[in-house]
């Protein structure tokens, strides 16, 4: 099977997309962020400083992260948001660390040590009130990844003109959703984007975690008009023409999670000049890593290296 | 390479056996319509292991005449339990009954012991008897003692599917035909550390490193569950699916566990994708139990 490089999705942005993520981020903003960054020594190392991060989102919820610096450094870090992958549990970034980043990884609601006031479970997230835009998880979900940055300038060691962000699958979403969201960001790098032409991935192939909305349709077949007016709220394509920062996206072009056509279909409607497209053949949903990891570490340096 | 097999590997393993039999299975099923579709049917099971502990786990059930044969998708060093893995098809329902079990810890799980990732792999490593992953054993081998009760199930067909646990699910738990295994953490731990800084094989370092009056109890504890002492009880036929050369588990790495399996075995070193080394496993569960000119089910994008 061999994607379409011009493959376009079917999602409409909705005309009042960026009003309505205005007032979204508006009320966010009136929520004191209120953040503890508690030293783990045991997950410290002689030179890695970890620390177990806490802070509010939306809806007062708690979010959680790990947040992992160099122990000895000089001057201001570049600061690197690394967001989680779907069912993944969220790492300890020391390897970022350990490259010279001050970098936060963080959970999301309903993620493990996150989920104590929000928790639709796995399956759920995806279609968790999915019948309205007010309701849905990832009206949320989104905003705890972009409360992330926040932190990262909050942080007295992390120059806040030196800031990326990145993660693959639905970490390639979130490194989108806040790419488009955030000023801040300089630099990003999104690989296997989920969270990307919903309705045309759940045609495209029957695997989870995109089946669930096939399960939520067939339970709810009356909802389906609903389904698709929230996710136009939601879907990375929506959102990729407010991106203006440096980017590179990779792709598998078997990829059996993401397809690969939702790939193309939001690479295109990137808004950044400055953007670059991976594309790996003879690779699933890792789209590449093997080889790509390097080309990220690169891509990082040349944007978030020079003080 | 570990040479420490505890003196009393066999008695240990003995006791844990003993003390699941002493626990009723005592299952409970309840329908889940919303992930049935129309060609298999999905149920929640709730079911005891050592404690007694409540577990959970989701079994899907081909519709049509059985027996089928069954993956069982054995607990994981996550939190998250899947139906069947990310990115398996969803069809795959249709031809094998399939079964995924949350072991103590995980999601669903999770009460009273609600395990943290990086955390879970350390929990009560102070001592043989507080250390969690026994108790993890005991859920993997409860989970293949439920399978075997259940009516539609062809009994000469039944692999387990996961990291580790698939192996030690085999090991501890005749009715294992066949493993389908990615060994990430529990094939000589304390020797693969040097190799890496990353979990979960890190959690083990950490642990060492925080509690170095208690290192040599650690490293004792972890032999009982080193799968180099449990390959020689395996007479499944296995596939092993190995990192690529420059991997912790490497095929070099894992040279010594195949040799030591008595069993048919196959060692996979990845191909560095995650396409070429699934299509790779789903033609070799295929070809096992349904023989070779049965094509296997794969997601549209691998066709």
């Amino acid at each position: 099977m061999v994607p379409d490089p011009n493959y376009i999705c079917s999602v409409e942005k909705p005309e009042d997309f960026d009003s309505f993520w205005e007032d979204v981020t508006k009320t966010l903003g009136n929520i004191d962020i209120d953040i503890s960054c508690v030293l783990d020594d045991f997950r410290s190392t002689e030179d890695i400083s970890v620390y177990e991060v806490f802070f509010n989102s939306l809806d007062n919820i708690r979010v959680s992260g790990w947040y992992a610096v160099p122990s000895k450094h000089s001057g201001k870090l570049p600061g690197l948001m690394l967001v989680p992958g779907y069912q993944s549990d969220p790492p300890i970034p020391r390897e970022w660390a350990k490259k010279g980043y001050a970098c936060l990884s963080v959970n999301p609601r309903g993620k493990v040590r996150s989920r104590s006031q929000f928790d639709p479970g796995y399956p759920g997230l995806l279609t968790y009130g999915i019948v309205d835009r007010n309701t849905y998880s990832y009206r949320g979900f989104y905003c705890d990844a972009w409360r992330g940055i926040d932190f990262l300038l909050d942080r007295d060691e992390v120059d806040s003109e030196r800031i990326a962000v990145t993660g693959s699958s639905q970490g390639g979403g979130l490194t989108i959703t806040t790419a488009a969201m955030r000023k801040e960001v300089k630099a990003a790098a999104a690989g296997a984007p989920y969270l990307c032409g919903y309705m045309d991935a759940i045609e495209l192939t029957h695997t989870y975690p995109y089946e669930e909305i096939n399960d939520y349709l067939r339970s709810n077949p009356g909802s389906r008009k609903r389904v698709e007016d929230t996710l136009s709220y939601f879907d990375g394509i929506s959102f990729a023409d407010r991106i203006k920062c440096p980017i590179i996206v990779n792709i598998g072009l078997q990829d059996n999670v993401c397809p690969p056509e939702t790939g193309y279909a939001l690479f295109n409607q990137i808004g950044s000049k400055n953007k670059k497209l991976y594309e790996y053949d003879g690779h699933g949903h890792e789209a590449g890593r093997y080889i790509h990891s390097r080309i990220v570490d690169e891509f990082l340096e040349e944007h978030l290296g020079q003080e | 390479m570990s040479k420490n097999r505890p003196s009393d590997f066999g008695s240990f393993w003995y006791t844990v056996g003993k003390e699941l039999a002493e626990i009723p299975v005592a299952p409970e099923v309840e329908s889940i319509p919303m992930r049935s579709t129309d060609f298999a049917d999905l149920y929640g099971v709730r079911l005891s292991s050592i404690g007694p502990y409540r577990l959970f786990g989701y079994l899907s059930i081909p519709k049509g005449d059985g027996p089928f044969p069954v993956i069982y998708y054995v607990p994981k060093n996550a939190s998250v339990l899947e139906i069947i893995p990310q990115g398996t098809s969803n069809e795959i329902r249709s031809r094998y009954i399939t079964f995924s079990l949350a072991c103590r810890g995980m999601r669903n799980s999770d009460s009273p012991y609600a395990a943290m990732y990086p955390g879970q792999l350390t929990d009560g490593l102070e001592s043989h008897e507080t250390y969690v992953y026994r108790g993890i054993v005991a859920d993997t081998v409860r989970g293949a003692d439920y399978i075997m009760t259940r009516p539609e199930v062809d009994k000469n067909r039944v692999a387990a599917w996961g990291n580790d646990n698939a192996i030690l699910a085999a090991a501890l738990h005749d009715s294992i035909t066949h493993i389908v295994s990615t060994p990430a953490y529990l094939f000589d731990p304390i020797e693969s550390l040097s190799k890496t800084d990353s979990y979960p094989l890190a959690e083990f370092g950490d642990y060492i490193r925080s509690n170095p009056s208690n290192s040599d109890m650690a490293r004792s504890i972890l032999e009982y569950f080193n799968l180099r002492w449990h390959a020689q009880s395996i007479t499944a036929n296995t596939l092993i699916m190995a990192d690529h050369e420059d991997g912790i588990y490497s095929t070099e790495t894992l040279s010594d566990l195949k040799e030591l399996i008595p069993g048919e075995i196959t060692l996979h070193g990845s191909e560095r994708s995650s396409f070429k080394d699934g299509l790779f496993a789903e033609n070799w569960i295929t070809s096992e139990m349904f023989g070779k000119e049965v094509s296997p089910i794969v997601p549209e994008h691998w066709r």
